[in-house]
C-alpha cells in the first residue's frame, strides 16, 4: 500500500513536471500568422475582449507605454502583443 | 571678338559664385551636422531623465446615476413593500482615480482609492515586476485571480449594465498578496496564467465567508489562480478555469481547520456578425467550505450543521451594431442572467434569480450613458427550526447612470 502510495505520489510529480516542461516550451512558440499581425490588428483583437477600442489619441506616447503595462496585469497580453499595441497607439 | 570677351566674363563670374556658393553650402551642412548632433544628444539627455509626469498618469473612473424601483418581501401571505429613489446607491455613484506609476519598463505601481456610498476605500495599491517575457511578478492589495468579472469587466466604463451580477463577492475581489502571472503563445494559440498566494477569507461562525480586509485572521494563507486558454489566432474566445483553496477558520477557534475550496469555469467571445458586434461573457463559480457545527446566529447556545455549499453563476450578452454608418452603431443592448444559490438549511440560505436588461450609448469608447432595468427573485431556504424564514423577496429596480474612464 505504501509502495502503491510512493508510485502515485511520483507518478503525479512526473506528470505535473512534463506538463509544465510541455507548457513551457510550447509556450515559447508562436506561429507564423500570429507572428506577423501588426499592432493595429492586434489592437482590434484583444482590447474588444473587455471594452472599445481605444483611440490612440487618448494619450501620449509616454502614457501608452504605462497603459499597455497596466492592460497587461490585466488582459495577460503577451510580450509581443503589448509591444505592438503600444508602438501602434504611439504613432498616430 | 567684344561678345567673346562677354562670355568669357559671364562664364567667369559664374564660376567664381559657384565655388563660392559651394564652399557656403559645404559651410552651412557642416554647422547643420554639429547642429543635429548636439540636438540628437540633448534628446537623449531628455529621454532618460524624462519628467516625472511623463511616468505619472491618473486614469480609474468616474460613475454617477439614479437608482429607483421598489422591493416586495412576503412571509407568511403577508407582503411589505419598501421603495427606493437615490443618486448615492452602490450601482450609481463611484469616483475612483487610479494613479499609475511607470518607475522604469520593468516596474509599474497602481493605487486605486475609491469614494463611494460606503466612504471612502481602496481598489488596489500594488506594484509589478515584469522579470521576463511571460512572466509577471506582482504584490499588495490586489484584485484576486479568480474568474474574469472581478478583474476586466467590473468597470463602470467597460460594463453594459449598471450593476454587477449577484453572487459575485464570494470569494473577496481583493486580498493582500502576492502573485505571478503572464500571456503565452501556444502556436496560433495563446495561453495565461495567474496564481497567487493570499491572506485568505474569514469563516464566520454561522458558516458564512467574508473577506478579511484588513486583518488577518489566522497565519494560513489562500492560494488563488486562473488558468486561460484562447485557442483562435484571432483572441475572440477565451475559456477559463480558476480555483482557489486554503483554511478559513480564526486561528484557535474551533474552525482552525476549516477548509474553503472554490472554483469557477469563464467564457468570453467576440464574435462579428454584421453588422453587430456579439458579446459574450459567462462564468459559473462553485464554492465549498468544510461541514462543521456552526453556531445559531440567533441562540449562541445551540449549534447545527448544513452542507457549506453555495453556487453562482452569470451570463451575459449584448449585441451593437458596431458596423453600420450611422448613429445607431453607438447604442448596445445587453440582456443578463445571473443566479445565486446559498446553502439550504443554513441560517442564510436562499435561492436568488437576477434578470437584467439594458440599453447603453456610447458617447465615446470610454464614456457611456446606461439605462437599465433589474429585477432580482429570491427565496428564502433557511433551517426554520434556527432562524425564522425571510420569505420570498422580489426587487424590481430602473437605473440611469453615467460612465466615464477618467
Amino acid at each position: 500500500m505504501q509502495t502503491l502510495t510512493k508510485r502515485s505520489i511520483l507518478g503525479m510529480l512526473i506528470t505535473g513536471i512534463a506538463i509544465l516542461l510541455f507548457i513551457s516550451i510550447s509556450g515559447c512558440f508562436t506561429s507564423k500568422e500570429v507572428a506577423a499581425k501588426s499592432g493595429a490588428q492586434l489592437w482590434a483583437e484583444n482590447c474588444s475582449r473587455c471594452h472599445n477600442t481605444p483611440s490612440p489619441d487618448a494619450f501620449s506616447a509616454e502614457q501608452w507605454k504605462t497603459v499597455g503595462m497596466h492592460m497587461q496585469t490585466r488582459a495577460q497580453l503577451t510580450d509581443a502583443e503589448r509591444d505592438k499595441i503600444v508602438a501602434f497607439l504611439s504613432n498616430k | 571678338m567684344k561678345s567673346l570677351k562677354t562670355i568669357i566674363a559671364i562664364a567667369a563670374g559664374g564660376v567664381l559664385l559657384f565655388n563660392t556658393t559651394s564652399t557656403y553650402a559645404q559651410q552651412t551642412t557642416a554647422a547643420d551636422s554639429a547642429l543635429l548632433d548636439r540636438v540628437s544628444a540633448l534628446e537623449q539627455q531628455v529621454a532618460d531623465t524624462k519628467p516625472g509626469e511623463d511616468h505619472l498618469m491618473i486614469a480609474g473612473l468616474t460613475t454617477i446615476g439614479l437608482v429607483t424601483g421598489k422591493s416586495t418581501n412576503t412571509v407568511g401571505g403577508i407582503s411589505t413593500v419598501s421603495r427606493t429613489s437615490t443618486f448615492g446607491d452602490a450601482d450609481t455613484y463611484e469616483f475612483s482615480p487610479m494613479f499609475l506609476w511607470r518607475h522604469s519598463d520593468k516596474f509599474l505601481m497602481e493605487f486605486e482609492p475609491s469614494f463611494n456610498n460606503d466612504g471612502l476605500s481602496v481598489n488596489w495599491a500594488d506594484v509589478s515586476y515584469f522579470a521576463t517575457p511571460g512572466l509577471i511578478l506582482r504584490a499588495g492589495y490586489m484584485v484576486i485571480p479568480f474568474g474574469i468579472y472581478n478583474k476586466r469587466l467590473a468597470a463602470g466604463w467597460i460594463d453594459k449594465l449598471a450593476t454587477d451580477p449577484i453572487g459575485l463577492d464570494v470569494p473577496n475581489s481583493t486580498d493582500y498578496g502576492f502573485e505571478a502571472m503572464g500571456g503565452l503563445p501556444l502556436g496560433d494559440m495563446k495561453w495565461s496564467y495567474d496564481v497567487g498566494v493570499f491572506n485568505g477569507m474569514q469563516l464566520l461562525p454561522d458558516g458564512e465567508l467574508q473577506g478579511t480586509g484588513i486583518t488577518d485572521n489566522n497565519i494560513n494563507k489562500t492560494f488563488s489562480g486562473r488558468v486561460g486558454l484562447l485557442p483562435f489566432s484571432n483572441s475572440s474566445l477565451e475559456i477559463g478555469f480558476s480555483a482557489l483553496s486554503g483554511k478559513v477558520g480564526d486561528e484557535g477557534s474551533v474552525y482552525a481547520n476549516a477548509k474553503a475550496n472554490m472554483y469557477a469555469f469563464d467564457l468570453s467571445t467576440v464574435q462579428k456578425i454584421s453588422p453587430f458586434s456579439v458579446n459574450i461573457k459567462a462564468q459559473y463559480n462553485i464554492m465549498n467550505v468544510d461541514r462543521e457545527n456552526y453556531v445559531n446566529p440567533n441562540d449562541s447556545t445551540q449549534n447545527y450543521t448544513y452542507n457549506n455549499h453555495s453556487t453562482s453563476a452569470f451570463g451575459v450578452i449584448s449585441l451593437r451594431p458596431s458596423y453600420l454608418d450611422s448613429p445607431l452603431k453607438n447604442f448596445e443592448v445587453a440582456f443578463r442572467w445571473a443566479d445565486y444559490i446559498t446553502p439550504a438549511n443554513s441560517a442564510w440560505g436562499s435561492n436568488t434569480s437576477q434578470v437584467t436588461e439594458g440599453l447603453a450609448y456610447w458617447i465615446s469608447w470610454r464614456t457611456v450613458v446606461k439605462l437599465t432595468h433589474e429585477t432580482q427573485n429570491g427565496n428564502s431556504t433557511v433551517n426554520q427550526f434556527i432562524a425564522p424564514t425571510t420569505g420570498n423577496t422580489k426587487t424590481d429596480y430602473w437605473f440611469i447612470q453615467f460612465s466615464i474612464q477618467l
